[in-house]
């Protein structure tokens, strides 16, 4: 009998386990195919009439010339400065995120009425309407020196001379990151904040806690999951961005990103392998990031299991 | 003949990818061994031959955005009956890689520049111009009848010349002193920090500084050179908090950029399209140095080797340097055809560029003595690349 179930059970298990096959297909062709292919780029040579990228698929003969260059640029010269912006930048702007999406994916998760929560979600989606391109190249007309918001603040009488705001600022780059990502952050933070069990907190209440204590010591641990994902989902690709400086910034060199780095070696330079070499050394930092947040979220887990 | 001569490119593009010659960027993923992508192919010798039938297209184009005025593309449509199909790319580099890898099939180029034209010639890109379907040839300045890109104009029609210079607020800088000045001007104007820009172009940010010290020779890659280049524009960023764009055409008219390392033709289409209102052109003005030390570049129109519609590539081609309707482009993209007709008296006289711009327009001592970037050594383009990319970091 005993037997008999665990047969069952095995099937039942294959079949559900059958769903992830598209998934894992899906990833293997666009996502482990398409590294293997910068692998191939990075490590491979350069048409000497054309400048275009000869990869080299058979990893026996890759040449790591270009990364290593690039690795000891990264690590001691020009391009360890960018990539100490870019995590400048990212964290600042995660801080931001933070700052504004928490109490804005709290309010809506927790307090707000049950009736107005799906139109409080559908507005919170509502900046996914426009693509973010269309949404910075907007920002770039209204932070012009004669644009709506300069107009705005200075008949606000917030200011006298209207601030010159795309002149290469770093304010301005991490504003325009917190902006554009901050949607990226809230959705899945607020889930995790919708999903906390409503007994925990008036347990804690109940035991005396005052509503602060009882959010600092039952809400926002159990938020913490959501706010680890919410960070991943906005981390990762701020570290990729390069349009976001571009456009608020016409191109300063004092904030250029890793993204833009990538960028000009891709686009313009004739040097495309130096530019995968550069992709795959920012996505080495971010497996460590990702390592982290996994092992974080596997310790968690098995707290919450004891 | 057509299409024995496609079996043939066929069969040449696949002799190249086995001996591995072209299997460019990712594209080369989805390659199914019929491409014709004949990148790193050998040079392609044999032109079309005479009084063909133009083909029933569409006629596949590849340019820079808003690089051609629509309404002459429509007027060429309604000309022959055939559909345009316009792609799209910002980059030489971006351009090459599309059509030697077969992700992008066109017939014409229609902006090659001169500094890769010769690899793309080389390459097998590109395939001879039958001159017998070219019947406004004569059209084009006598100068490009034989370029130093295309000895003889055997692949290539010029399609605009441009020169590289300085472009400014005549309201905001005397001009007098900005001559003076030259390109140390850009050095020099801090009262407008965070108004200042360079071409967002390695080759001619690094020309600019070259040349500002009096090097002609630029197309070096004496590293020594390259690094004072380099230490020279990392100045502005602290200077002027330099910024690096292609924006001078919309910024200058527009005001939020005095003083910019420019294309003359930025001048011109800025002066026609972008000052605000109630703004004349005479805040405009465009410096450049003396013939001799004046960097021109001119986009050519090219017929790609592997074309299905040869012939109304041709056509097309031949359509652009009608006068008239160069003239008509001429009015909507800003960039100067390089047709003898369309001179500055000409061009001033018709209102298409104001007089306080005339300096926009190179004289045929000025293309005569011209300097020209051309292509450089792999190990050379890595040199100027990692300049660039320190500058771009912050130096």
């Amino acid at each position: 009998m005993a037997i008999a179930l665990g047969r069952h059970e095995r099937r039942t298990n294959r079949f559900w386990s059958a769903f992830a096959l598209p998934g894992v297909g899906w990833l293997v062709a666009f996502f482990v195919v398409s590294v293997y292919a910068v692998a191939a780029v990075a490590f491979g040579s350069i048409n000497p009439l054309l400048r275009t990228a000869e990869p080299e698929w058979n990893p026996l003969q890759w040449d790591t010339t270009a990364f290593t260059d690039m690795l000891d640029r990264v690590v001691n010269g020009s391009l360890r400065q960018v990539f100490l912006r870019t995590f400048a930048f990212v964290g600042m702007a995660l801080a931001g995120c933070i700052a504004i999406g928490y109490p804005v994916a709290y309010y809506v998760a927790r307090k707000a009425p049950a009736k107005r929560r799906g139109l409080l979600l559908g507005l919170l989606v509502l900046p996914f309407w426009i693509s973010y391109l269309m949404r910075m190249l907007a920002w770039t007309n209204l932070l012009q020196p004669d644009g709506l918001v300069n107009r705005v603040l200075r008949w606000a009488n917030l200011m006298d001379e209207p601030r010159v705001w795309l002149d290469g600022s770093w304010t301005t780059v991490v504003w325009g990151l917190t902006y554009g990502y901050v949607p990226f952050f809230i959705l899945p933070l607020y889930s995790t904040l919708e999903r906390i069990d409503g007994r925990l907190i008036e347990a804690g209440r109940d035991l005396g806690a005052s509503a602060r204590q009882t959010f600092m010591r039952v809400t926002l641990p159990l938020s913490v999951p959501g706010l680890m994902a919410a960070s991943v989902v906005t981390i990762l690709p701020m570290f990729g961005d390069y349009y976001t400086n571009s456009y608020l910034t016409s191109g300063s060199p004092k904030v250029t990103m890793v993204g833009n780095q990538v960028e000009d070696y891709l686009r313009g330079s004739g040097q495309p392998n130096r530019g995968a070499a550069l992709v795959l050394i920012l996505m080495a930092v971010l497996v460590v990031l990702m390592v982290y947040y996994l092992v974080t979220t596997l310790r968690q887990q098995r707290q919450a299991e004891r | 003949m057509i299409g024995s001569r496609r079996e043939f490119l066929t069969r040449s593009a696949r002799v190249g990818l086995a001996l591995g010659a072209a299997v460019p960027l990712l594209q080369a993923c989805g390659d199914d061994g019929d491409s014709e992508g004949s990148g790193g192919g050998s040079q392609v010798r044999d032109s079309i031959a005479d009084g063909l039938e133009p083909e029933a297209g569409p006629l596949r184009i590849i340019n820079y955005a808003d690089y051609v005025n629509p309404e002459v593309v429509a007027a060429f449509e309604a000309q022959y009956g055939v559909r345009v199909e316009i792609t799209t790319f910002d980059t030489d580099t971006e351009a090459t890689t599309k059509l030697a890898s077969g992700a992008v099939k066109a017939d014409v180029h229609h902006s090659v520049s001169t500094n890769s034209i010769g690899n793309l010639i080389q390459g097998g890109l590109l395939q001879p111009l039958n001159r017998s379907y070219l019947t406004n040839f004569g059209n084009i300045i006598q100068s490009f009848n034989d370029p130093w890109y295309d000895p003889g104009a055997v692949y290539s029609v010029p399609y605009t010349y441009f020169g590289t210079g300085i472009g400014y607020r005549t309201d905001r800088i005397d001009p007098a002193e900005l001559d003076a000045q030259g390109w140390d001007a850009i050095w020099m104007a801090t009262e407008f920090a965070g108004q200042v820009s360079v071409l967002d172009d390695e080759r001619e940010a690094f020309t600019m500084a070259m040349l500002r010290r009096g090097i002609t020779d630029i197309n070096t890659d004496d590293q020594d050179v390259i690094d004072q280049a380099l230490a020279d524009l990392t100045e502005l960023i602290d200077l002027v908090n330099v910024k690096v764009n292609i924006e001078g055409y919309k910024d200058i008219p527009e005001g939020t950029t005095t003083i910019a390392h420019t294309w003359s033709g930025d001048m011109i289409a800025g002066a026609a399209s972008y000052l605000p209102e109630g703004t004349g052109p005479e805040v405009l003005g465009f410096w450049h140095p003396p013939a001799g030390q004046y960097v021109l570049t001119n986009d050519c129109f090219g017929v790609l080797a592997n074309a299905e519609h040869p012939v109304l590539a041709h056509l097309y081609i031949n359509f652009l340097i009608d006068n008239a309707i160069a003239e008509q482009n001429f009015g909507w993209v800003g960039y100067l055809p390089a047709l003898t007709a369309l001179d500055a008296d000409y061009v001033i006289g018709a209102g298409l560029v104001p007089e306080n711009l005339r300096s926009c327009i190179p004289t045929a001592e000025e293309i005569d003595k011209a300097l020209y970037i051309t292509s450089l050594g792999i190990e050379g383009d890595a040199k100027w690349a990692e300049a660039w990319s320190t500058f771009n970091a912050g130096g």
